[in-house]
């Protein structure tokens, strides 16, 4: 575990330095007051409710689990494989006693905790900002919403990263991946609508999973039979990812 | 004298044709050992089956008596490389590169890793990233990374790459030193003939992919001119020059 946890610190403190941290939040905060001037605007405009305050963190996520999540997880995953790969870097670890399943499962591992921490800063900055600006109904309930709702909402996101790791492993350029992720994003949100009986079983819209979580009436079923699809879908692209890492001649 | 690597049967054969074919090698512990090749002879191949960069199509290396195909942490536990080139993150500073190499090792300290910056000339630029050092300053800091843990074993693919005359000599007296005064075994490659002439206790010639022989310099300076002279009488016994 000692080489596990070496390469997951040295991870993570690559990512914090290379400031994609620090973009990811400024942009998420922007987006987030962006979200609540909208809001301000179609209230005083229109006359119109809008949401309240425990409304507007799960609006927010709505929003950000279908675009800047996914784009932020993308990039950071494809600078973490494909940027290594091409700046000859991956074989500094390589190279120190660590084996390939643990230097490529901390990987993994700090591409997930950034997630992470971008959920969790979202969740944080969109809850003050719909206390301050949306100043009712606020429950001990909205708030565990809230916080179920962001925290389910990695599960999908860790089969987003999969896919983009098990594509860094096939193609050589890093374009290349977040062009052909893009496309596979957009195919399966159409394939979802298309074949609506289907599209449980597509990842696209396993994203907004967390619905199932906060409904009046919970099945439990559903959600278990949900997280098992996410959970094969996880074991099915580490494996192959992996085999295809442990293949690579650097 | 304790055998430090063993390589048995080693081959590897890429999609063009080159690589390297059936090698067997064994290192003992103290000894500089030099590999001379012509470009394209298969060292760099070599090196990166014995350091994991690329699996072998068959045979094995042995290092410390841990193989690298079963025993890959063990192996690599007390060693310290450079392949090719001395790579670090552009983004790091020099320190903080090699606080990132510490990691994986027990006592490697911040201590540790200035005395490294020290050995190797670039302690003033602790604090600066390399992507504002010059090629010879980068490959100092890829030194400084692969003596960093004290390794028993230091594997070196033309470590004195971008080095000017003061930084060559400056690394051979480095290299002595230590496998001197701590038994720590060299395994170099270079195009640099005199240097391993005047670096290495022994020397194996690669050609084509194939050792075609290993023995002590102090030998081969008996019976040559210079260890130049050895190597083109090497080379064309087998069909060269």
């Amino acid at each position: 575990m000692a080489g596990f946890k070496a390469a997951l610190i040295n991870e993570l403190e690559k990512l914090y330095r290379k400031k994609k941290v620090i973009v990811a939040a400024i942009v998420s905060l922007m987006f987030i007051i962006l979200g609540q001037l909208s809001i301000t605007v179609i209230r005083s405009g229109f006359g119109i409710r809008g949401v309240s305050s425990t409304e507007f963190p799960l609006l927010v996520l709505s929003v950000v689990v279908n675009t800047i999540l996914p784009l932020f997880t993308a990039l950071v995953t494809i600078d973490s494989f494909s940027g290594e790969f091409s700046h000859n870097t991956m074989k500094i670890t390589i190279t120190r006693p660590v084996t390939r399943l643990k230097f490529f499962a901390a990987k993994i591992s700090s591409i997930f905790i950034f997630v992470l921490i971008n959920l969790t800063f979202v969740m944080i900055f969109s809850t003050i900002v719909g206390i301050i600006f949306n100043s009712n109904s606020f429950t001990l309930q909205g708030i565990i919403r809230i916080l179920v709702s962001y925290l389910v909402t990695l599960i999908p996101m860790t089969v987003l990263a999969l896919i983009i790791v098990l594509l860094t492993n096939i193609l050589n350029s890093g374009i290349s991946v977040f062009f052909v992720t893009i496309l596979i994003f957009l195919l399966f949100k159409g394939l979802g609508i298309i074949f609506s009986s289907y599209s449980s079983l597509l990842f696209t819209s396993l994203l907004d999973w967390y619905k199932l979580w906060i409904t009046s009436n919970i099945s439990i079923l559903k959600i278990f039979r949900q997280f098992m699809i996410m959970l094969s879908y996880d074991i099915l692209l580490f494996t192959g990812a992996y085999y295809l890492f442990d293949k690579k001649d650097f | 004298m304790e055998k430090v690597i063993e390589i048995k049967n080693l081959s590897k054969v890429y999609k063009n044709g080159r690589g390297i074919r059936d090698i067997s090698l064994d290192i003992h512990r103290g000894e500089i050992f030099g590999f001379l090749g012509p470009n394209g002879a298969g060292k760099t191949t070599a090196m990166k089956i014995m350091t994991g960069l690329v699996t072998p199509d068959s045979g094995d290396v042995k290092i410390l008596g841990h193989s690298i195909l079963e025993n890959f942490e063990g192996a690599m536990e007390k060693v310290g490389c450079i392949i090719e080139t001395a790579e670090s993150y552009p983004y790091l500073t020099a320190f903080e590169n090699l606080r990132q190499f510490a990691r994986y090792y027990k006592d490697v300290d911040s201590k540790r890793i200035e005395e490294v910056l020290e050995i190797t000339g670039i302690l003033k630029y602790k604090n600066e990233k390399p992507k504002k050092f010059s090629l010879g300053m980068k490959q100092r800091l890829g030194i400084a990374a692969a003596i960093l843990s004290k390794p028993e074993v230091v594997i070196l693919d033309e470590p004195l790459n971008g080095l000017d005359v003061e930084g060559m000599i400056h690394m051979r007296n480095i290299i002595k030193d230590l496998a001197e005064k701590e038994k720590t075994t060299f395994f170099i490659s270079s195009h640099l003939i005199h240097d391993v002439e005047l670096t290495c206790t022994s020397i194996g010639i690669l050609y084509d992919g194939k050792m075609l022989n290993v023995d002590t310099t102090d030998n081969i300076l008996k019976n040559y001119v210079s260890l130049e002279n050895y190597f083109i009488s090497e080379v064309e016994r087998n069909g060269r020059i």
